[in-house]
């Protein structure tokens, strides 16, 4: 029941409540965009035949309607009871905090890794992706800066450490995104635009990963190398791992390379050794998957042949990607 | 490439010696400077001074390494990647080229860095065991004087730059010229195997002979002694002028004494080698620094000669350097012991050839001028035992009976190697009156009484009588080594001087490096890194695993909690 025009239908309105969410002049109409998201993801997740999946499909709703209905008190509070601009207040703390719960980041995030290991890649493409886009919009508009800052750093900590442990690969994606949601939230502290540019990067590694990982079908580490992939797709593994990492000269480096001149400029010098060396870690375990099947006696099973011909040119394309496009992104503004 | 280099090379000797003669005649010197980087108040420049000094010893080293690199062609012609080795020697020249023509410390140090570092890689390019060794020995001698000439760059810069040139007649007297003069001569004296660091030029024989004949002759050893002719005017009166002389002085008597008991043909000639060199020290630390260049020019030449001959008879004698096994062969290879015997002659200074001009011009200066007795008696004693163990070679290799095989056929119609030898035999029997026509605008003007003139003949005649009489070798002649023991293992081995440069030097800090290496490489760096942090991390992750898998109607509590005490602070 992979293409049916159900999920179509859901996914539709899925599209359509973040651009409520987002493009709302009120904070009503955010709860809303929020409420009607939630809604039409469960049907997507829900898979009656597997009772993972709708295990799955209710931790997630019993999170997110707590955090909306929390959100929606907190937008009813502050608009009786407090009626100045200033955002570093416990009002702008509690909504920032039930959005946080709604992105998945810490310390609200216990719920991401339970139930990303509970769908299936395309719908985790969707959850780490696109479910993300109103929260962090939201999170913009009423910030408190001291809570956000302290976020981040927890953000950044625990993505790192929860993934050295992890033989899963949803989990293991699922804590880099956690790690990843700490550069977002405080790119979006720096300015908007910036979010954008970093989201959408992200948005673009994520998705060569997760279309990697759908097609070969694997969802743990121990099905990495028994299907004994060809060498280009080894080499868009690496590629992709180190870019999501931040390495230079991949795509990935650039969104973070932008971040850091900010930190450096305004002398945040005790964040940016905790982001330089949260991705320290995170890199340490994408390579530690990858680099074995790099090295000259590299495991190899004979009795298996992988025939991806009709899709090589997707893969090779998206290696292109990321190895050049931080240079050819210097050519724009020749 | 060995063909393409050697007429550059050619070419450049004949550029040097058309502007020479300019200069020379008109008195001219140019000066040319780059200033690449100017920061608070030093300035790196590059400058290059092009006076007659620099431009005639340019020439000769171009002439010199050209001759060799088309030399070398049939003598590592079975070399595989005879490339590399060329470029080695290209790269090499060219750093002589930048430590000859600049008057700026800094690339002066560009210059003698790499001559050390690629002496380093041409000693060990037989990659034996025994070239290794020579190799680190090499190298790590040449360091100390790298060491030396930074912390030269160092106390320089207390004058506000780094070209000396322009310091020497203003601040004779300071401190810090005294400090600086100091490491200069221990940095010449490293480069120029004076004698507490003599013992890595016999080792470096290890090398292949194309490279012995470039560098251990004429241009590497030298280096040291164009550096003190370029600093003489600091040094000139200094205290560390006679402490050189002092030193230089046993280096000729010394390594004049060790050939006489050597067997290896290389050997010896390196050993002359540091018998002339400590001959130029002195020379250059009595005040005659235009003397020592003169002798340094003609020297390179025959010396070059000297190891380019040697190199055929090792190939001819099946690569067996050892002269006991030689012998006779001017009857088979007149050509090649043609040179041999004038590159000989002209090192004991026989007259009219070019050593003559240059060496007994330093001995009537020595007579002349009145210095000390010991002087005086260790340099004619180092010139009896110059002819001595040159007549000793000559005996062993050209007259006596051909010791290696019954039946032989010796061979010697090579005629590239042959003609870059006539090259330098052209050169080794002219340039000694051809450089004197040109450096010395009018001659020295020396008075002597009768027998002083001629007390260079007697010496000259004596040690030949000595080397005729030693040469003849017997059955019973080891046992005459036995009967004086320990004086003959003293004045063979170098006076003990390669003990004391590799045993004596590396027993202790091999030692302490162990305790180094298993405390700290392998000991506390590792907690403090490496596998310590990754142990924390480990177990940071583990206790962090343990709070993930949790009950979920308690996180989604726990949420609530959360939301509730912020609501009672929203009201406080």
């Amino acid at each position: 029941m992979n293409n049916n025009s159900n999920k179509m239908f859901f996914l539709f309105i899925l599209f359509f409540s973040t651009l409520i969410s987002i493009s709302s002049n009120s904070w009503f109409g955010c709860w809303i965009g929020l409420e009607i998201n939630l809604l039409s993801f469960i049907p997507l997740i829900s898979n009656s035949k597997n009772l993972l999946s709708v295990e799955t499909s209710l931790k997630y709703f019993l999170t997110q309607s707590l955090a909306s209905i929390n959100f929606l008190f907190m937008i009813l509070i502050k608009f009786s009871l407090l009626k100045n601009f200033n955002m570093n207040n416990i009002i702008s703390i509690m909504m920032n905090s039930s959005l946080l719960m709604k992105m998945g980041s810490a310390p609200f995030h216990f719920w991401f890794p339970n139930i990303v290991e509970g769908l299936s890649w395309m719908n985790n493409f969707m959850l780490m992706t696109w479910q993300k886009i109103s929260p962090m919009i939201l999170l913009s508009y009423y910030f408190n800066k001291n809570f956000l800052i302290f976020m981040i750093i927890m953000n950044l900590i625990i993505g790192s450490l929860g993934g050295l442990n992890q033989t899963s690969l949803r989990k293991l994606l699922a804590f880099s995104s956690i790690n990843n949601l700490g550069w977002m939230i405080f790119s979006i502290m720096i300015s908007e635009n910036l979010w954008l540019f970093y989201f959408l990067i992200y948005s673009m590694m994520i998705s060569m990963m997760i279309s990697l990982f759908f097609l070969m079908n694997m969802y743990f580490m121990n099905q990495l190398f028994i299907n004994n992939m060809n060498f280009f797709i080894k080499l868009n593994l690496l590629i992709n791992f180190l870019s999501l990492g931040g390495l230079p000269p991949f795509m990935g480096f650039m969104p973070k390379w932008i971040i850091i001149n900010f930190l450096l400029i305004n002398k945040f010098y005790f964040l940016i050794f905790i982001f330089m060396m949260t991705s320290l870690i995170i890199i340490y375990y994408y390579i530690r998957i990858i680099y074995s099947s790099f090295m000259f006696n590299y495991f190899k099973m004979k009795w298996v042949n992988l025939l991806m011909k009709n899709n090589m040119s997707l893969i090779n394309l998206s290696s292109f990607i990321s190895i050049s496009s931080m240079i050819l992104s210097t050519f724009i503004f020749m | 490439m060995c063909f393409n280099s050697f007429f550059f090379l050619f070419f450049f000797m004949l550029i040097n010696f058309f502007f020479f003669v300019y200069f020379i005649m008109n008195g001219l010197s140019v000066f040319f400077e780059w200033e690449i980087i100017s920061f608070n108040s030093m300035s790196i420049v590059m400058s290059i001074l092009l006076d007659w000094m620099s431009l005639l010893f340019m020439m000769f080293v171009s002439l010199i390494s050209s001759v060799v690199i088309f030399y070398s062609k049939s003598y590592m012609n079975s070399e595989l990647n005879l490339n590399r080795f060329i470029i080695l020697v290209l790269m090499f020249v060219f750093s002589m080229v930048l430590l000859i023509i600049s008057p700026n410390l800094i690339s002066i140090l560009l210059g003698w860095d790499g001559l050390g570092l690629i002496s380093y890689c041409l000693v060990i390019y037989y990659q034996n065991l025994k070239s290794y060794n020579a190799g680190m020995l090499t190298a790590l001698s040449n360091r100390i004087g790298d060491v030396m000439i930074l912390m030269v760059i160092c106390w320089v810069m207390n004058y506000g730059s780094w070209n000396y040139i322009f310091y020497f007649d203003f601040m004779k007297n300071d401190y810090v010229m005294f400090i600086i003069s100091f490491m200069i001569i221990i940095a010449a004296m490293t480069k120029s195997a004076q004698i507490p660091f003599s013992s890595w030029l016999p080792a470096a024989m290890a090398a292949p002979t194309p490279v012995s004949a470039l560098v251990h002759s004429s241009t590497l050893v030298t280096a040291g002694v164009y550096l003190l002719i370029r600093f003489n005017y600091l040094l000139i009166d200094m205290f560390f002028f006679k402490v050189l002389l002092f030193l230089s002085i046993l280096t000729m008597f010394m390594s004049g004494i060790s050939a006489n008991y050597e067997f290896d043909l290389k050997k010896i000639i390196a050993l002359s080698t540091l018998s002339q060199l400590g001959l130029m020290m002195s020379i250059l630390s009595l005040g005659f620094p235009d003397i020592a260049f003169f002798h340094l020019l003609t020297h390179a030449m025959f010396k070059a000669l000297l190891f380019m001959c040697a190199g055929v008879i090792i190939h001819m004698m099946n690569d067996i350097q050892d002269i006991r096994y030689m012998g006779g062969l001017s009857l088979y290879i007149p050509l090649t012991s043609l040179c041999l015997n004038i590159s000989n002659l002209s090192l004991c200074g026989i007259p009219f050839l070019s050593g003559f001009y240059s060496k007994d011009l330093i001995l009537e200066m020595v007579s002349f001028n009145s210095f000390n007795l010991m002087v005086f008696i260790l340099f004619y004693l180092s010139t009896g035992l110059t002819v001595f163990y040159t007549f000793r070679l000559i005996m062993y290799v050209m007259i006596n009976d051909f010791n290696l095989m019954m039946i032989y056929n010796l061979y010697d119609e090579d005629y590239i190697m042959l003609n870059s030898m006539f090259v330098l035999l052209f050169m080794s029997l002219l340039s000694g009156s051809f450089l004197s026509w040109f450096i010395f605008s009018y001659p020295y003007m020396i008075y002597l009484p009768f027998n002083l003139k001629l007390m260079v003949i007697y010496v000259s005649i004596l040690g030949s009588i000595l080397g005729f009489m030693v040469s003849n070798m017997g059955i019973y002649s080891l046992n005459k080594l036995l009967l004086s023991y320990n004086l003959s293992s003293f004045l063979c081995l170098m006076w003990f001087m390669p003990n004391l440069s590799t045993y004596g030097l590396s027993y202790i800090y091999l030692n302490f490096s162990q305790i180094l290496f298993k405390n700290i490489d392998m000991g506390w760096s590792e907690i403090y890194s490496g596998k310590g942090i990754f142990n924390i991390l480990k177990n940071y992750s583990v206790f962090y695993n343990i709070y993930q898998m949790n009950n979920f109607k308690i996180y989604l509590f726990s949420f609530i909690l959360w939301f509730m005490i912020l609501f009672i602070f929203f009201f406080i």
